[in-house]
């Protein structure tokens, strides 16, 4: 039986989605596995982590837009206080109970979220600082370029600035 | 007027009045005496009415190296110019039948208040021949104006005809007696005015008469000889039959009856003098004598009289402004003077069908017919009209001068006419219409026989023609003027007073002027400067010329800076410091031209040093600096890009102040985040050191 002809674009396009859409299934697949396999062994830890990076899940999902980085701010200092109770928890009792009783003792949170808020303000008060560092720089560079300009006037005349005598 | 020498009421005396009576109100108060070339001392008090000539004013001079010398000057008026090539090749020569002429050359006269052309004769003993030609006139007996006049004259025509001239002047009120006995009797000047400028009618053969008396042209000595036979007839009758007749009237006899029957009519002469009189008046150039003739005359070989022919008389009268005409050369003459009322019946065929039934001249007919037709058809109608009766009137008489609207000429008297018109500042335009129109070339090819000359002067008036059609400075009008008049002194207001008739004068003069002058932007040429230096020197120069006019004024004034200064090189002096000083006050310009301000420094401070030591060649090579110019210029050009770079940079950082703040966000966000995760990765290592510690 004759096999209808298929143009070299679009077999080209076909052989690319099929390896694209191989390649993506397999990676994903691979790291949800490990995870769901480490889970059993480290419940205390999730049900601790879980409990203290609320706000950088909050931070998640509160920004809109295409660059969101809050809650890789918000959430390595949520994180960072996170970590003394998280190796307090390893290097102890590493049980739920022992992971609930952390949580119950205001200390914890405390650091975690308050961590957070530190992290939510860096985030918030870098982007204006970096705005204005730019726009001093600009108005150097401005000022240079407006300097160099009047030496080649003095130099040359108004006749330099391009317009016909 | 200046009428020692008689007026006898001819045209072109009065031609010659306007610029006699400048001469008159010029010469009219006394003043300190003129100095012609350190030697001769013409003094201004007491002029000499029984020596000056139509244009020129007589004085006594004197020699400082001989004061026993007998001279006299005459003083030639500005707007007349006199005959500078004939002074040259006279100069100095001595002639039984001609007056020695001295010296010549422009000289400072006080009464004028300006610089003239003066010439110094030798002073005749025994005055002028006759005074005037009106009534009775002392007559020379046939056996005395052999040895008194027609020999050393004769003599003198060719002396004239070896240096390549003719005189142009020969009539009894121009004639001397060099001693106060009357034994020798010599022509008097030539050179004042323009070739038979001043010669009245009856003295000049038919076709030269024609012409206006400023246009006659250098004619040929066959036209002197004519002359010499007008004198001798009057002189040997004693009276001038001619002299009740108006100019229109003699003219009309000339044609008619010949000049022999209307200068002699019955008068009884010796068959001698007939024979003579006969071979110098003979109407038709060609068999008139010659001077081999007038030796042959002289040496008792007798020739056969000429006869006068007036040509083809014509069956039937042409009517023409209330006259009937039977010769074509005299309807010529008459429809040259009534140019508007000519046109209708040469358009109309009626010419045509006169000459074919009347004068049965087909030939001449159907080339009228071929005129007529071929000429007219679309453009100017007026024009292509005026053109068709010209061409026509050539056909009618060939060698009679260029016609045109009145304006009447030979080749080579089209420029002292124009020189003339000027002087008047009269209309030029039908002299402008002759040239472009090319009518000499009309005229050159209607005369049948080749002559090298005219090939010559043909080409002549095809460059005169190029530069009428180029209107910027040097180019023209003017620069026709100065082409054609060789001898002409530069007319420029600028020059005032000095009169100057070569190149090498005109810096000079130029820089003796420039005290005075007190306008800041005039600059030390217009169009009369430009055309006489365009005319005269020797070189191309039309390049710089034409840059005169270009719309940049710093590239015009290099260009007349160069063109100064290569004619301070060429011809001196070496030091011009009041027309360098004018260059230098006109020179911001070309230093403009310069866009470097440092440069611009450096010649302002340089400029003036060369001004004082007056070299324009210096002050030129400093402005005209090929290697700092293109210095300059890829100078200039790198500092516009890098303006202009600037200037796209400052507009962009300008107008990206919104681009500037999102990414001010976006970088902020991006510095946050990291900053986050080192502090977590931080609190980490230290955690872990602690712990593992």
């Amino acid at each position: 039986m004759a096999r209808k002809a298929k143009s070299a674009v679009a077999q080209a396009k076909a052989a690319s989605a099929k390896k694209g859409k191989g390649k993506g299934g397999i990676n994903k697949g691979v790291v949800l596995a490990l995870i769901g396999l480490l889970v059993p062994f480290s419940i205390p830890t999730v049900v601790l982590v879980s409990a203290t990076m609320l706000p950088t899940l909050a931070a998640y999902f509160s920004e809109k837009g295409p660059h969101r980085y809050a809650w890789l701010c918000v959430g390595g200092l949520n994180f960072a206080g996170v970590v003394p109770f998280l190796f307090t928890l390893w290097f102890g009792v590493h049980t739920v109970d022992e992971a609930l009783s952390l949580i119950s003792q205001g200390g914890v949170l405390f650091w975690a979220y308050g961590c957070s808020a530190i992290g939510w303000m860096i985030y918030k008060a870098t982007p204006p600082m970096v705005a204005s560092w730019l726009k001093l720089s600009s108005q150097r560079r401005l000022a240079s370029l407006k300097a160099a300009q009047r030496k080649l006037i003095e130099e040359w005349g108004t006749d330099v600035m391009g317009k016909e005598k | 007027m200046a009428d020692g020498e008689g007026d006898d009421g001819q045209g072109p005396a009065t031609e010659a009045m306007d610029a006699a009576e400048a001469v008159v109100e010029a010469g009219a108060p006394a003043g300190p005496p003129g100095v012609l070339r350190e030697r001769y001392t013409v003094r201004s008090g007491s002029p000499i009415p029984g020596l000056s000539m139509p244009n020129a004013e007589a004085y006594p001079a004197e020699d400082k190296r001989d004061p026993n010398r007998k001279l006299y000057a005459l003083i030639c008026p500005p707007g007349v110019p006199p005959r500078v090539n004939v002074m040259r090749a006279i100069k100095g020569v001595s002639s039984p039948g001609m007056q020695q002429l001295v010296e010549w050359g422009p000289m400072m006269w006080a009464p004028a208040g300006r610089q003239c052309m003066t010439v110094i004769y030798e002073r005749p003993a025994g005055g002028r021949v006759i005074g005037s030609l009106r009534g009775d006139i002392r007559r020379i007996e046939d056996y005395d104006i052999g040895p008194k006049l027609i020999e050393p004259v004769c003599a003198s025509i060719k002396e004239l005809i070896t240096r390549g001239i003719t005189h142009r002047a020969i009539r009894p009120t121009n004639l001397y007696y060099m001693d106060e006995g009357g034994e020798r009797i010599v022509l008097g000047d030539c050179v004042t005015s323009p070739p038979a400028m001043d010669q009245p009618l009856l003295f000049e053969t038919i076709e030269s008469g024609m012409a206006n008396p400023m246009a006659r042209g250098g004619g040929t000595h066959a036209d002197d000889l004519y002359s010499l036979g007008v004198t001798l007839a009057i002189l040997l009758m004693g009276r001038n039959l001619a002299g009740h007749l108006d100019d229109a009237a003699l003219m009309r006899a000339k044609i008619q009856q010949g000049t022999y029957a209307t200068l002699v009519g019955d008068t009884r002469l010796p068959l001698a003098m007939i024979e003579l009189l006969r071979g110098l008046l003979c109407d038709d150039s060609k068999l008139r004598w010659d001077v081999e003739s007038l030796d042959l005359w002289m040496q008792g070989r007798r020739l056969s009289p000429l006869q006068s022919r007036a040509g083809k008389r014509a069956a039937r009268g042409f009517p023409f402004q209330g006259r009937e005409y039977y010769y074509g050369r005299e309807l010529a003459a008459a429809m040259a003077r009534n140019w508007d009322a000519a046109v209708p019946p040469v358009l109309e065929g009626k010419l045509e069908l006169w000459l074919r039934r009347a004068v049965e001249d087909k030939e001449r007919a159907q080339a009228v017919s071929d005129v007529v037709r071929l000429s007219l058809g679309g453009g100017d109608k007026k024009m292509a009209s005026d053109l068709v009766l010209c061409k026509v009137l050539m056909l009618l008489d060939p060698a009679a001068p260029i016609r045109f609207k009145g304006f009447n000429a030979f080749p080579d008297g089209v420029g002292t006419a124009l020189a003339m018109l000027v002087a008047k500042r009269a209309d030029t335009k039908p002299v402008v219409d002759c040239i472009l129109k090319e009518i000499p070339k009309m005229w050159f090819e209607a005369q049948g026989e080749y002559q090298p000359d005219n090939s010559l002067m043909e080409q002549n008036f095809k460059e005169l023609r190029g530069y009428l059609t180029q209107t910027g400075m040097g180019y023209g009008l003017e620069r026709c003027l100065y082409e054609m008049n060789d001898a002409l002194p530069c007319q420029s207001p600028l020059l005032g007073e000095r009169y100057v008739v070569e190149l090498k004068e005109l810096l000079p003069a130029l820089n003796a002027v420039a005290p005075a002058n007190t306008d800041g932007k005039k600059w030390p040429c217009d169009r009369h400067v430009a055309a006489f230096m365009g005319a005269r020197a020797r070189s191309d120069i039309d390049r710089n010329l034409t840059a005169l006019s270009d719309a940049d004024a710093g590239k015009g004034l290099m260009a007349l800076i160069n063109l100064f200064a290569v004619f301070q090189y060429r011809l001196g002096p070496e030091s011009l410091p009041a027309l360098a000083a004018w260059i230098g006050s006109l020179a911001g310009v070309a230093v403009t031209e310069y866009h470097s301000r440092e440069k611009r420094k450096e010649l302002e401070k340089e400029l003036p040093k060369l001004v004082r030591k007056g070299s324009l060649v210096e002050i030129y090579n400093l402005l005209e600096d090929t290697g700092a110019r293109e210095k300059d210029r890829t100078g200039f050009e790198w500092a516009k890009a890098q303006y202009a770079a600037a200037d796209e940079e400052i507009k962009r950082v300008q107008a990206d102040d919104d681009e500037r703040d999102k990414e001010a966000d976006r970088a902020g966000r991006q510095m946050a985040a990291v900053t986050g995760i080192l502090i977590s990765m931080i609190t980490v290592t230290i955690i872990v050191i602690m712990k593992v510690w």
